[in-house]
C-alpha cells in the first residue's frame, strides 16, 4: 500500500524543517487520494480566519494515486489550499510528468507550511530532501527556470514544478506549472506558492511503483486503455485536441464571445483544432505522462508580428477566453498570449475573463484611455490582449487593477461593471454559457472553488455521442434527459458527475478519460484501485468515496461561512438572455437555479435553506468528526 | 538485412512513456522508468520526445568490449542477450555504447538492453501514437523514402 499511495512529504519553510509519514489506511480507504486526501489535509491544517497569502495557508500537493502506472491517462496532480481568489476551498490539477516522478521518488504528497524568509526551491532527490537558494531563479519566467535548474541540478531529466513572475507578484490567479506548460490554473495556487517564497519543487524519482496485485493491476490497465481507444470520440480528441470541439460548441450557443454577450462567433474556424491542424501551426501532439491520447497540442508561429512565438496549447478554454471571448479571431495572437500565460504563469481564462471584461468597461465608457495607461482597449485587438497578459503578470499600469481579478476590479471601478465581471464566488466562469446548459449551471454554481466545470464535467448532457447518451439513461433512467435545455434530471446527473469526478482527480486520471469521453468506467477505477492498493472495493464504494470527497470540500467552505447565497452564477447570466438563441430558454434565472437547488441540496441530504450538511448525511459518509467540528462552530445543517 | 529493430518517429512520440511503462512490467514486473530498456529522451521547452533504445548495430561494441563474453545475440532467433549469470557489472558496454542505451541494473547490478522481447516488443505493441514500429530495417527505410517523397511530390 505504501508503495502505490506514497509517502507524505511534510516541509515547514519558515524553519527549513521536513519529515515524512506513510499514507495509513484509514485515510486511503475513505478518500482514495490525490484531490480526496489533500481535502482531509487542508481541513486540518487550515482553519478559519486564515489568510490565503499568508504563511498559514497551507499547499498541498498529490499526485493521483495511479500516477506512475500503465493506467491509461491517469498522470494528473492535485494542488490544493485556500483560494486567494475567492477565499474559499480550492483544488487544481495539472498535467504533465510530474506527478510520475514525485511517486517515483517514493512520495505521493507534499504538504507545504509557512513561508520562506528568501526565495527557495525544493529539491527532491528520491529519498534526499533539499531547500535550495532560488534567488538566481527569482524573478524568470517558468520556461528558464526550467532550463536553469535543470542546469544547476546537473540533470535535464528531472521535472520540475514551478510559478512564474505572476506567482511571485501574487496575481490572485497565478498558475502552478508543470512540466512548463501543463497549468494547475484555476483559483491562484500559484500566488500562494509565491507568498510562501517557493519558486519551484524539482524531483528526479529513480524508483518504482508497484500494484499489490501487479498481474491483475496490469491485464486491468489493458482492459482500461482498450476501453478508452475505443470510444467514438478517442480519435478526434487525439487528432485535433480539446478546441477541435470548439466548431460543435458554437453551433450549440454555448460558446460565450464578447465577455459573454454573445454564445458564438460568426466564424469560429480560426480558433478551432482543425485550423492548428490545417493550417500548419500544431507542429506535434503532445501526452502527459500514461496518456493514450495525448491531446495536448505543441504550437508555433512562424510569421506575421507573433512570429517565434511557441508553446504547449492553445486548449479549448484558452482559444475561448482569450480568443473569441475577446473578439479575437486571430490564431497567432492567442497562441503568443496563451505562451506567454504558461511562461508567466497565469490561468489563461481568468486572464481572458479580466482582459474581455474591461474590453467592456472601455466600450460602454467605465474605463477610458487615462485608465488605460493612455490605451485604447477595443474588441478584436489581439496586440492589446498580448501586451495586458505582461502587463497583468508583472502587475505594471493598468494590469495591476486585472490581477486582482474580475470580482475586486469591478468593486473598485464601480458602477454597473460588476453587472459584466462573469464570475461566481470570485472565480472567473470557464467557457461555457451555462444559459443553454442547465446541467452546467447547476454544476457552476455548486462548484466550491466557484464558476467552473473542473468539479463536475457535465458534457453528456448535449448527449452528443453514443456514450454519452448511454451515460445519461443509466444515471436518469432514460435517453431523453440527454438535452441541456430542460432542469429535470439535472441534480441526479450534476452529482453522479461530481461523484465520479472526485474518484477520478482522486486517481489521478484525467476527466476526459471518465467524463468527456466515457472509456475510464467507475467499475474499472473500483478494479484498479483494488488491485492497486490490494483492498477491494465495489464501483458502488469507490462513488460513495467520491461522495465523501465532495461534501468533505462543501463542508470546509461551510465551515467559512458559505451558505446557499454563494451558489449562484453571475449577474449577466441570471438577467441578460443569450442573443444567440431564439428561444426562452437561454437564461439563468433565480427561480429556474432555485428549483435546480432544492433537488439538489435534497439529493444530498443537505439543509435546503442554508445547502448546510446535516449530521445524518454526515455519519452516513463517515464523516461524523467533521460534523461535530460543524456543529461546534454552529454550522450544521438543520434535520 | 532481415534481422527486425525497433525504430522510433519523433515526429508522432507524444512523450507519454507508456513504452517504457510496458518494457520495465514485461522485465521486472513493477513500473519503473529507470529500469526500462526504451527511454524517452524530452526536450519540454520544445514539446519534443524522442525515445532511446538498442540499435542491434552491425557491429555491436558492447559485445566485442565484453571481458567475460556475457553481450550475446540468441543464434537462432538474433535477439539480444544479457547472460545475467557471466556478467560482473564492468561497465565496458554502458561505456562503449554509442547511443546511451545499455544501463546497468541498479538492483542486480548486471547489464540491461533492449532483448526485443523474444520477438514481440511491448514497447511497439503499447505505443499509443504509432510513433514505434518492429519491423526489418529495409522496411522502416522503404516507408519513410515513401513517407518523404509524398510529402513533397504529391501537395
Amino acid at each position: 500500500m505504501r508503495q502505490i499511495a506514497g509517502d507524505i512529504l511534510f516541509v515547514n519553510l519558515t524553519n527549513g524543517t521536513w519529515w515524512r509519514e506513510p499514507v495509513s489506511k484509514n485515510v486511503l480507504l475513505p478518500y482514495l487520494g490525490g484531490r480526496g486526501i489533500n481535502a482531509r489535509i487542508l481541513w486540518d491544517h487550515v482553519k478559519p480566519g486564515t489568510d490565503p497569502l499568508g504563511p498559514e495557508n497551507v499547499l498541498i500537493f498529490g499526485a493521483g494515486l495511479l500516477s506512475g502506472t500503465a493506467a491509461p491517462s491517469s498522470g494528473r496532480t492535485t494542488v490544493t489550499c485556500l483560494s486567494p481568489a475567492t477565499g474559499l476551498y480550492l483544488k487544481t490539477s495539472g498535467g504533465g510528468q510530474w506527478g510520475a516522478e514525485l511517486k517515483f521518488a517514493g512520495f505521493g504528497y507534499i504538504v507545504i507550511f509557512g513561508r520562506a524568509e528568501e526565495p527557495v526551491y525544493l529539491w527532491i532527490d528520491d529519498e534526499k530532501i533539499e531547500i535550495r537558494d532560488a534567488s538566481k531563479v527569482w524573478g524568470i519566467d517558468v520556461r528558464e527556470t526550467d532550463l536553469a535548474i535543470k542546469k544547476e541540478l546537473g540533470d535535464a531529466d528531472i521535472q520540475i514544478s514551478s510559478i512564474g513572475p505572476a506567482g511571485e507578484k501574487l496575481v490572485r490567479f497565478a498558475a502552478v506549472m508543470f512540466s512548463v506548460y501543463h497549468a494547475a490554473g484555476r483559483g491562484g495556487a500559484g500566488a500562494v506558492m509565491g507568498s510562501k517564497n517557493l519558486k519551484a519543487i524539482a524531483v528526479r524519482g529513480s524508483g518504482s511503483v508497484a500494484a499489490a496485485k501487479p498481474v491483475l493491476f496490469h491485464e486491468t490497465t489493458i482492459l482500461a486503455r482498450k476501453n478508452l481507444l475505443s470510444d467514438s470520440a478517442a480519435q478526434g480528441l487525439a487528432t485535433y485536441g480539446t478546441s477541435g470541439s470548439l466548431n460543435g460548441v458554437n453551433e450549440l450557443r454555448v460558446f460565450p464571445a464578447y465577455n459573454f454577450q454573445r454564445s458564438c462567433v460568426d466564424d469560429v474556424y480560426p480558433l478551432t483544432g482543425q485550423y492548428l491542424v490545417e493550417k500548419g501551426y500544431l507542429q506535434r501532439r503532445v501526452a502527459c505522462f500514461g496518456c493514450v491520447i495525448g491531446c495536448h497540442r505543441y504550437s508555433t508561429v512562424e510569421r506575421g508580428v507573433f512570429a517565434g512565438s511557441y508553446a504547449g496549447g492553445p486548449e479549448y478554454e484558452t482559444m475561448s477566453a482569450l480568443g473569441g471571448g475577446c473578439g479575437v479571431m486571430d490564431t497567432a495572437a492567442v497562441i503568443r498570449a496563451n505562451e506567454l500565460c504558461n511562461i508567466y504563469g497565469l490561468d489563461t481564462i481568468s486572464t481572458g475573463s479580466v482582459i474581455q471584461w474591461a474590453m467592456e468597461c472601455y466600450e460602454k465608457g467605465a474605463l477610458g484611455r487615462q485608465d488605460l495607461d493612455g490605451r485604447e482597449l477595443r474588441w478584436g485587438d489581439g496586440e492589446a490582449v498580448v501586451r495586458l497578459v505582461r502587463q497583468i503578470a508583472f502587475r505594471e499600469g493598468f494590469g495591476d487593477l486585472l490581477a486582482e481579478g474580475v470580482k475586486r476590479a469591478a468593486e473598485r471601478v464601480g458602477g454597473d461593471t460588476y453587472k459584466w465581471a462573469v464570475h461566481s464566488k470570485g472565480l472567473e466562469q470557464s467557457r461555457v454559457d451555462t444559459r443553454s446548459a442547465k446541467s452546467y449551471a447547476l454544476a457552476f454554481a455548486v462548484n466550491p472553488r466557484g464558476a467552473d466545470h473542473l468539479h463536475t464535467e457535465t458534457f453528456a448532457e448535449f448527449g452528443l455521442s453514443p456514450e454519452a447518451r448511454a451515460l445519461i439513461k443509466t444515471i436518469t433512467g432514460d435517453e431523453k434527459y440527454a438535452n441541456p435545455y430542460i432542469t429535470e434530471k439535472r441534480a441526479e446527473i450534476v452529482r453522479w458527475h461530481e461523484d465520479c469526478y472526485a474518484v477520478t482527480d482522486a486517481l489521478g486520471f484525467c476527466a476526459f478519460s471518465t467524463t468527456a469521453l466515457y472509456g475510464i468506467t467507475p467499475k474499472l477505477m473500483a478494479d484498479l484501485f483494488s488491485a492497486a492498493t490490494g483492498y477491494n472495493i465495489s464501483e458502488q464504494e469507490i462513488m460513495l468515496a467520491g461522495r465523501r470527497i465532495v461534501t468533505l470540500e462543501k463542508c470546509y467552505n461551510t465551515r467559512l461561512g458559505a451558505d446557499r447565497k454563494d451558489d449562484t452564477l453571475a449577474w449577466r447570466l441570471m438577467n441578460e438572455r443569450s442573443p444567440d438563441r431564439p428561444d426562452t430558454i437561454a437564461i439563468n434565472s433565480t427561480a429556474e437555479l432555485d428549483q435546480m437547488l432544492d433537488e439538489y441540496y435534497s439529493l444530498h441530504g443537505w439543509d435546503l435553506a442554508t445547502s448546510r450538511p446535516k449530521r445524518s448525511t454526515l455519519n452516513s459518509l463517515g464523516l461524523a468528526d467533521i460534523a461535530d467540528e460543524l456543529e461546534m462552530a454552529g454550522r450544521i445543517g438543520k434535520e | 538485412m532481415s534481422q527486425k529493430v525497433v525504430s522510433a518517429n519523433s515526429q508522432l512520440c507524444t512523450g507519454c512513456k507508456q513504452c517504457e511503462l510496458f518494457c520495465s512490467f514485461e522485465h521486472e514486473g513493477i513500473y519503473s522508468p529507470r529500469l526500462a530498456r526504451i527511454r524517452v529522451v524530452k526536450f519540454e521547452e520544445k514539446c519534443l520526445s524522442v525515445p532511446v533504445t538498442c540499435a542491434y548495430c552491425e557491429r555491436p561494441v558492447c559485445e566485442e568490449v565484453c571481458p567475460v563474453g556475457a553481450m550475446k545475440h540468441d543464434p537462432a532467433t538474433g535477439a539480444a542477450q544479457v547472460l545475467e549469470d557471466l556478467c560482473i557489472g564492468c561497465k565496458e558496454c554502458v561505456n562503449v555504447c554509442p547511443l546511451g542505451a545499455v544501463e546497468i541494473h541498479p538492483k542486480k547490478g548486471t547489464a540491461m538492453r533492449c532483448d526485443q522481447c523474444k520477438g514481440d516488443p511491448a514497447c511497439v505493441k503499447y505505443c499509443p501514437a504509432g510513433a514505434l514500429q518492429y519491423e526489418p530495417l529495409a522496411h522502416t527505410v522503404r516507408d519513410k523514402r515513401r513517407a518523404r517523397v509524398t510529402a513533397w511530390s504529391l501537395d
